[in-house]
């Protein structure tokens, strides 16, 4: 029963991390400037790569490689937003402007 | 930094002067500690398991890098003196060379660990067999993750410092050039 359910779980967490990492990578490719790009790039993927991890640490159960897992974790969430930050503050200093409705793609 | 530049419509707009960013440098002073610790950690862990001399340089040089992002990349360069930036890979060179030529002059083939054995087996306490994992340990520590230390860190001050771009070159639109500075004192120490 409990083995079940973690399964289930390790699917539900794969898929949703394999959902975000998809919605992030199309809105890499599809959204109009460098401001929105690096927004997805953060927020969908740390919440993929996120949930991904979940899903290794809920498969190798209580062993030395969760915790780094884990470690794994937290890192990504307390990176991947500052990256995001810096490139976007960097495009600001250089100047780009941001897109509005009606611009053209960059 | 430039205080202000013409856009694209020709207006010239007054933009503040670049501050460090707050967010950057908390977080790059909180990761730099476990970067470090992960990056020796990796290294030292390059024969028994995955990791290795390249990937742990690479941290260990990324902890420079993020320095220079977070606290401004000219103060990292002036305090980080070219020589020893230089000197990182040059010394691992030599160590590489040195662990690999030393059997050669043993009269064994380039790097064949055991023959270090019957020079240094007793004085260590060593087994013959464990010649092979710490020489391999000792030409990954010592060698190559210096190398790749240096190098990256060599290569990185180099793209940072960037190049003057060629005169005239008025069509390149919407890419500005004029924050590329800094070459000037490229060459320093």
């Amino acid at each position: 029963m409990i083995a079940t359910a973690r399964i289930g779980l390790i699917g539900v967490c794969l898929a949703l991390g394999l959902f975000f990492t998809l919605v992030s990578a199309t809105g890499v490719i599809r959204l109009p400037d460098v401001f929105s790009r690096a927004h997805t790039a953060s927020q969908a993927d740390t919440l993929g790569a996120g949930f991904a991890l979940a899903a290794v640490a809920l498969t190798l159960g209580w062993d030395a490689a969760t915790v780094k897992t884990v470690l794994l974790l937290v890192f990504i969430f307390v990176t991947n937003p500052t990256a995001a930050h810096a490139i976007a503050r960097a495009a600001y200093e250089e100047g780009v402007e941001p897109w509005t409705t009606g611009d053209e793609r960059r | 930094m430039s205080t202000d530049r013409d856009d694209t419509d020709g207006v010239a707009r007054q933009r503040p002067m670049y501050t460090e960013s707050q967010v950057i440098m908390t977080t790059v002073k909180t990761v730099i500690p476990f970067v470090l610790t992960y990056g020796l950690f990796i290294t030292f862990h390059g024969t028994g398991s995955p990791g290795g001399g390249f990937q742990g340089g690479a941290l260990i040089a990324s902890v420079v890098l993020m320095i220079a992002f977070a606290f401004g990349i000219e103060s990292t360069r002036q305090s980080l003196a070219n020589r020893l930036v230089v000197g990182l890979g040059t010394v691992g060179v030599l160590i590489f060379a040195g662990i690999a030529l030393v059997p050669m002059a043993l009269g064994g083939n380039f790097l064949e660990y055991t023959k270090y054995y019957p020079v240094l087996g007793s004085a260590l306490g060593l087994k013959k067999y464990e010649f092979v994992k710490y020489g391999m340990e000792a030409v990954e520590i010592g060698g190559i993750a210096f190398i790749v230390a240096g190098v990256l860190m060599g290569l990185f001050f180099i793209l940072a410092a960037g190049v003057t771009p060629p005169a005239a070159d008025e069509s390149a639109g919407a890419a500005p050039l004029d924050e590329v500075t800094a070459t000037e004192d490229q060459e320093d120490d």
